[in-house]
């Protein structure tokens, strides 16, 4: 599904990125956990297409097509979906608009007709429902004045409209209470299947008690340091990062 | 022939024609005003208010009087009243204009306002165009050829659409018009104002506006300015307010070569509420120039101030805004927030708030911003798989959005929204957006 080789970026000229591998295959969840500012967020979004982040070596394929020279929107129409960690505040923009539109232009590349209007509510409705959310947030902006929790619920509904094939989502857990974490995880593993990735970027065991990963990775220093199983996050959660940065890691 | 006489041209013109002109009964105020105008000149890029805006090659040339034309184009305006009342280069279509079969609205044209009425009207044409800054008002006064007088006694029972039409055959052709509008005491009436026109030559349009607010009067006042992209238009507005009087003022600068458009306020008495919203559309190589005054001269007057700017091409947009607070007021409060959206690495947005504030006990805040496009808004978007240039546009209206829903008139929301989406790339995506 996502194969990472040797991946490196600079954000505003500083090296981020620093040689990142990580191959993800269907039906697989990934999770990737390291200390506040070693640069998850910057793979999230050097993968999702983000231009003012400069590629400086590596490459990267999704389901066997040269990611890297895709546009960030034909990315998220090749099914490929970033839940951001700080989602944006689009005033004006509406938010049932956006996700008709995104699923609009998802059918369009897969040749399907535009989705019918009547029919869209149906499933957007159904939709808000399963994640707990008002239907009062269709008519709202884009997160406008939305509480950090809603904003990380719009995100996951995004994720449900559109069905990706591989979706990364960067700390979709944080800040939220335990009620919106519960709902959070329903959320990922009603999307979870044989044909389906997805990349969990956190920073606590707290959400992998909910959703259970195939594989961890310790990610520092703009490089993954250290892969193993779940049991890799217990001992994340119990001796922190600093063991693993000490160079004691054969 | 010289640089010096060359740069007169206009205004010797001018002088030309207000000589040419039949005396009228109010022709030593017109008088005082042309001599008042030839001694301060057009302004120059030195002066203050004018600072963004030449007017170089305008004064270079020499106009004449725009001759009486029938209507030529219809506005899209139309939809927000039955009865508009149509002024083609300066004068009503039909005459007399119609009543508009409201018992609240009185209308006749200037003229007849003038013949039965010499002294009270030139006593009314002289507060705007005192400024330096209204030297075009100044020359409005001398030289308007006709126009109208609404008098509002009660509760409109609808809006009333004046549309101004400049149309010639001539490249060199003048328009001065003018409109005053008393609204008596705890009366209410929406009106708007097109300005449309063209016809593709280069006619210049001086119109003046004045708008009086007796105590308790309420207005919601709209111009609008979609002329072609040869016309240019100095428009001034003048809002007079009474104790607890309300009046919400859209100006709207959709077209035109150059629209320079100054909105004077002065909030006289008590409790007397202003709200401006300026929506400015720059495209081409058009030249927006807006410049607000407002005069907070009595205590517990509120003034809000919001402005969009839109610039794409090599357009160049101004917003000025100045307040003043007089001494001696208490519990004023003002708030002036504007903010522009570059489109384009050659045009440019200029925004200065300005606050004079004599009095102790205020409440002033005032912000501007200009910039592009949000990065961050742009990549969320594509990164749902919108493309870009639908993204591009969607931020673009979202921009102006806050300043449509303003617009408690929904048939001008409507019509104008219509026609700035016909201004913005991506027509196709908004028509279905909306
Ligand atoms: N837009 C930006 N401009 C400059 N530096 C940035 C920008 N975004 C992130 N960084 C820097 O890049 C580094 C990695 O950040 P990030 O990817 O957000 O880390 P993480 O998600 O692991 O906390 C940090 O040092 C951060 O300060
Ligand atoms: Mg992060």
């Amino acid at each position: 599904m996502l194969k990472i080789s040797q991946l490196r970026a600079n954000v505003a000229g500083r090296n981020i990125l620093k040689g990142v591998d990580l191959e993800v295959r269907a039906g697989e969840v990934h999770a990737i956990m390291g200390p506040n500012g070693s640069g998850k967020s910057t793979l999230a979004q050097v993968l999702a297409g983000r231009e003012d982040y400069e590629i400086t070596g590596g490459s990267v394929t999704f389901d066997g097509a040269d990611l890297l020279a895709m546009p960030a929107e034909e990315r998220a129409r090749a099914g490929l979906f970033l839940g951001f960690q700080y989602p944006v505040e689009i005033p004006g923009v509406n938010n049932a608009y956006l996700l008709k539109a995104a699923l609009n232009a998802k059918r369009k590349k897969a040749g399907l007709a535009e989705v019918d209007a009547y029919e869209f509510l149906g499933l957007i409705k159904a939709k808000m429902k399963f994640m707990g959310m008002d239907e009062s947030f269709l008519s709202r902006g884009v997160n406008e004045g939305f509480s950090g929790g809603e904003k990380k619920r719009n995100e996951i509904l995004q994720m449900l409209v559109l069905e990706p094939k591989l979706a990364l989502l960067d700390e979709t857990d944080s800040g939220l209470d335990i009620d919106a974490l519960k709902v959070v995880a329903k959320g990922v593993n009603s999307l979870r299947g044989a044909d389906r990735s997805i990349v969990l970027v956190t920073h606590y065991q707290r959400l992998l008690g909910y959703v259970e990963p195939d594989r961890v990775h310790v990610f520092a220093d703009g490089r993954i340091l250290k892969s193993g199983d779940k049991t890799l996050a217990l001992e994340l959660e119990a001796r922190g990062y600093d063991w693993l940065r000490e160079g004691r890691v054969a | 022939m010289s640089a010096a006489r060359d740069q007169d041209a206009a205004l010797r013109s001018f002088e030309a024609a207000w000589r040419a002109r039949p005396e009228d009964r109010i022709a030593a105020a017109r008088a005082d005003a042309m001599q008042r105008f030839l001694a301060l000149g057009l302004p120059t890029t030195r002066d203050e208010s004018w600072r963004y805006t030449s007017l170089r090659a305008l004064a270079g040339r020499p106009f004449v009087d725009a001759e009486p034309a029938p209507p030529a184009r219809s506005s899209w305006l139309a939809g927000v009243c039955a009865a508009p009342v149509t002024i083609v280069n300066g004068r009503p279509s039909s005459g007399a204009p119609q009543p508009a079969g409201d018992p609240a609205l009185t209308i006749e044209s200037l003229r007849a306002a003038i013949d039965r009425d010499p002294a009270s009207l030139a006593a009314r044409l002289g507060s705007i165009g005192a400024a330096e800054s209204e030297r075009w008002a100044l020359l409005n006064r001398a030289l308007f050829v006709d126009g109208l007088q609404v008098r509002v006694a009660g509760r409109a029972a609808a809006p009333l659409l004046i549309v101004h039409s400049a149309e010639s055959a001539r490249d060199d052709a003048a328009v001065h018009s003018r409109v005053i509008v008393d609204v008596a005491a705890g009366a209410e009436a929406t009106i708007v104002e097109h300005h449309l026109g063209g016809s593709g030559h280069a006619t210049l349009v001086n119109h003046a506006t004045q708008l009086h607010l007796a105590p308790g009067a309420s207005v919601e006042h709209y111009r609008v300015f979609s002329s072609d992209e040869r016309t240019t238009h100095f428009d001034a507005l003048e809002v007079l307010q009474g104790a607890g009087s309300r009046c919400r003022q859209f100006t709207v600068a959709l077209g035109g070569a150059m629209v320079r458009a100054n909105l004077s306020g002065r909030l006289d008495a008590p409790g007397a509420e202003h709200d401006s919203y300026a929506l400015l559309v720059g495209r081409g190589a058009r030249q927006l120039d807006c410049v607000n005054a407002i005069v907070h001269a009595a205590s517990r007057t509120t003034s809000r101030q919001t402005a969009r700017a839109l610039a794409a091409g090599s357009s160049r947009v101004v917003f000025n805004s100045r307040v003043l607070v007089e001494a001696g007021t208490a519990g004023a409060s003002s708030n002036q927030s504007c903010r522009g959206l570059l489109l384009s690495p050659t045009a440019e947005i200029d925004t200065r708030p300005q606050l004079e504030i004599l009095a102790d006990d205020v409440k002033c805040a005032h912000g501007a911003t200009t910039g592009r496009l949000d990065p961050n808004m742009l990549f969320y978007l594509l990164s749902r798989g919108i493309d870009r240039a639908s993204a591009q546009t969607l931020l673009i209206y979202a921009f102006l959005d806050d300043l449509l829903t303003g617009m408690s008139l929904p048939g001008a929301r409507r019509a104008i929204e219509d026609a700035l989406i016909g201004e913005l790339p991506g027509a196709d995506l908004l028509r279905s957006y909306r």
